[in-house]
């Protein structure tokens, strides 16, 4: 009151500036909080990548400083080992065993997951581990069981009477991939439930509901309502699973060593450049060729790429709208 | 009064701190890297007894397990972060090594006089002396289970059909007869290398590094045919049983036989302490004799980036010295100085005697046929599996020989 009387001026609340001062700021400002990731990315992801193209185009051993420049030697030369070749034709065939087993075992699953039981996130909880589990832990548990010597699985074989299925899982020619591609497939069945599920609780009950008035079976009502509202998952899935299998090395390393063993019949293009860039025989490093590798590694990325591209076009082609 | 309190203890303190700088300045501390895990404690013991001799000098020993060691220490040179003592199989590696800087040139700073010939000659390149062998040389025969052969009343084989002989009495009875893990390939190549060294012995060998011999040649191929033949021999599983697994199986007694060196005897020893095998060299292929081979088990550098080159220089010394030796010798592998013989080693004495028949270095020591040990292990299943004939086997190995004048 006494404020008002005398007559002193009273404070006006004056218009607030924005803080931090002016239009830089809010047009430019988050980049501040982008710089710690974007350098990061460009420390360990960019300048690698471009350092990689240099040495590709040396002939740099991996030891010592001699970098003669050689143009494209590394590539021609990496186009031109059959070893390549065999290890890519085995890197596809993982890739369709795997997608296949993605597409039926792990769908399947999720189909039941999405009924929701009993115990569902237990269930889930156990089917996701594998993915969690260090690729290397995943190796050697699997070498160790598999072990004609101190393994278990052929023993727990022979003792429920199927002792004609014990073989030597990693060493036959003939069952070695096929040993490999199962370890990797039990490794990734956790992403395709997860995957398919999320699709699944998606897709609007109203839709399978009104399919279900009409008078369609379960089976129609899967293929032809809730499978193509699936794509995406489809498209996500097939996508992860093409990158993953090509990039494959930690378990295959881990079950069959360092040169694809028996015979290179589990080489795949992680060994084939593990062994080239580092010379992963173990003996000797006067076969290592860290250029070469990279070289190899480089024609793996672009045509993943590409293939990649490709995929995702075709694939997102075909999808449908809810 | 309580400022003069103060600044006394403020000196005190100083002078205190600077004394336990000085104290902690004067120990040096030496990293060094080695390959063989089983090893380890009675690596330290020597190193224990250099640190009793050096009390301002700690080395801190890191073992890495065989098949990862080149890599980690050829990334760790690229880095700038290798050790300062390290291992480097000699030859080849170590005259990269030493091509791209890396190791420190030992011709004035050592004194070698006491190797044995062959060490001497392994050490040096063009004169030049850049990497030491002191763990040790192995030399590498048949290793076999002495209870297993007396039981079954079987002896030692010295040619190959003495050998299948026993695969077959064996595997009557339920035996295997031998250990062969082949996962890496390792230890068919050296398969192949003995029996090749019964073959061509060390002169035949220095033709090969020149050229005047070849693999493919109908008296050598004999060595191919005999290291496919064994194949049915192995235990089950062998092209997918990885290097540290068949040894332990053979400690264990799983296999009658394995091909093995000195250096092994302690990790089985690690593995079963009970162990009682014997050691004879490595039955003859046709036209051949029993024999071994020998390598140096990893000549070791110092590195050019070391900030204490001196001290290490002195570890090098003691470790050439007899006391080293002699420990090393009676507790790990053969020893590469000279005069120092196993004390109550049975097992090392009877290898000594067995490489007096025919021993022969092994290949990846030598620039001209460094290759041809990786050619070995990359080919070797295919081999055993029918894919190769042993005259393509043969042609693959010849392939990776570079000739060149001795």
């Amino acid at each position: 009151m006494a404020e008002l009387v005398t007559g002193a001026k009273p404070i006006m609340a004056r218009p607030r500036s924005h803080r931090g001062g002016g239009r830089n700021t809010r047009k430019y400002g988050h980049l501040w909080f982008v710089a710690p990731g974007l350098i990061f990315f460009v420390a360990f992801m960019i300048y690698p990548a471009i350092f990689a193209v240099y040495v590709s185009m040396t002939g740099w051993t991996g030891l010592g400083n001699d970098f003669p420049f050689v143009g494209f030697d590394n590539f021609i030369q990496a186009l031109g080992t059959w070893p390549l070749y065999r290890a890519a034709i085995n890197n596809g065939i993982m890739f369709i065993c795997i997608l296949l087993f993605q597409h039926t075992v792990g769908l399947f699953i999720a189909v039941q997951l999405n009924t929701k039981p009993k115990f569902m996130e237990f269930y889930r909880a156990i089917l996701f581990m594998p993915v969690i589990i260090s690729l290397i832990a995943t190796g050697f548990i699997w070498t160790l069981m598999l072990s004609p010597h101190i393994g278990f699985i052929n023993p727990v074989l022979k003792s429920i009477g199927l002792g004609f299925l014990a073989k030597n899982w990693l060493s036959d020619p003939n069952l070695a991939l096929g040993t490999v591609i199962f370890v990797s497939c039990w490794n990734a069945l956790g992403w395709s439930i997860i995957i398919y599920l999320a699709g699944m609780q998606n897709i609007p009950e109203e839709l399978t509901q009104a399919a279900q008035i009409d008078g369609a079976s379960a089976w129609q009502t899967f293929w032809r309502v809730t499978f193509p509202l699936l794509w995406p998952s489809f498209t996500s899935l097939t996508i992860l699973t093409f990158i993953g299998s090509f990039r494959a090395f930690d378990v295959v390393y881990v079950l069959t060593g360092p040169i694809g063993s028996p015979a290179y019949r589990t080489d795949i293009l992680g060994t084939l450049i593990y062994r080239t860039a580092f010379g992963g025989t173990g003996q000797t490093s006067v076969d290592i060729r860290m250029s070469l590798g990279i070289a190899m590694a480089l024609i793996v990325f672009v045509v993943m790429l590409i293939i990649a591209a490709v995929l995702i076009r075709v694939l997102r082609s075909r999808e449908v709208d809810a | 009064m309580k400022r003069r309190l103060l600044g006394t203890l403020a000196v005190a303190a100083l002078l205190a701190s600077t004394a336990l700088n000085a104290i902690g300045q004067d120990k040096v501390v030496l990293t060094m890297w080695h390959n063989h895990p089983e090893w380890k404690d009675r690596v330290e013991a020597i190193l224990a007894k250099f640190e009793a001799v050096n009390p301002t000098i700690d080395i801190q020993l890191e073992e890495i397990a065989g098949p990862n060691y080149q890599v980690r220490v050829n990334t760790a040179l690229a880095a700038g972060e290798a050790p300062d003592l390290f291992m480097r199989g000699p030859g080849p590696e170590t005259q990269a090594a030493a091509e791209a800087g890396y190791i420190v040139d030992l011709t004035d700073k050592l004194d070698i006089s006491g190797l044995t010939d062959a060490a001497t000659r392994a050490s040096t390149i063009d004169g030049k002396v850049w990497s030491v062998p002191v763990l040790g040389s192995y030399t590498v025969g048949l290793y076999y289970h002495r209870k297993i052969f007396a039981d079954n009343g079987i002896t030692p084989p010295t040619t190959m059909d003495e050998f299948h002989a026993i695969c077959k009495t064996l595997q009557e009875k339920g035996i295997t007869p031998m250990i062969a893990p082949a996962q890496d390939g390792v230890i068919p190549a050296f398969l192949y290398m003995m029996l090749s060294s019964g073959i061509l012995g060390p002169d035949g060998f220095d033709k090969i590094r020149t050229g005047e011999k070849k693999f493919t040649d109908p008296d050598v191929l004999e060595a191919a045919i005999a290291l496919k033949d064994m194949y049915p021999c192995f235990q089950e599983g062998s092209l997918g049983t990885p290097y540290v697994e068949g040894k332990a199986l053979f400690a264990l007694g799983q296999g009658a036989m394995l091909e093995g060196g000195s250096a092994d005897f302690a990790g089985f020893q690690e593995t079963n302490p009970d162990i009682d095998v014997g050691v004879v060299p490595f039955p003859a292929a046709k036209g051949g004799k029993p024999s071994t081979v020998t390598g140096m088990e990893g000549a070791f550098a110092i590195n050019a980036k070391s900030a204490h080159i001196d001290e290490a220089v002195k570890f090098l010394q003691f470790m050439l010295g007899k006391e080293a030796a002699q420990m090393v010798v009676d507790n790990i592998t053969l020893t590469t100085t000279k005069g120092v013989l196993p004390s109550n080693n049975r097992v090392m004495a009877e290898m000594l005697t067995a490489a007096e028949s025919r021993d022969v270095r092994v290949f990846y020591e030598f620039p001209q046929t460094g290759d041809v040990m990786a050619a070995l292990q990359q080919n070797a299943g295919s081999l055993f599996i029918g894919e190769l004939t042993p005259e393509q086997f043969a042609q693959k190995l010849q392939d990776a020989v570079k000739p060149a004048p001795l």
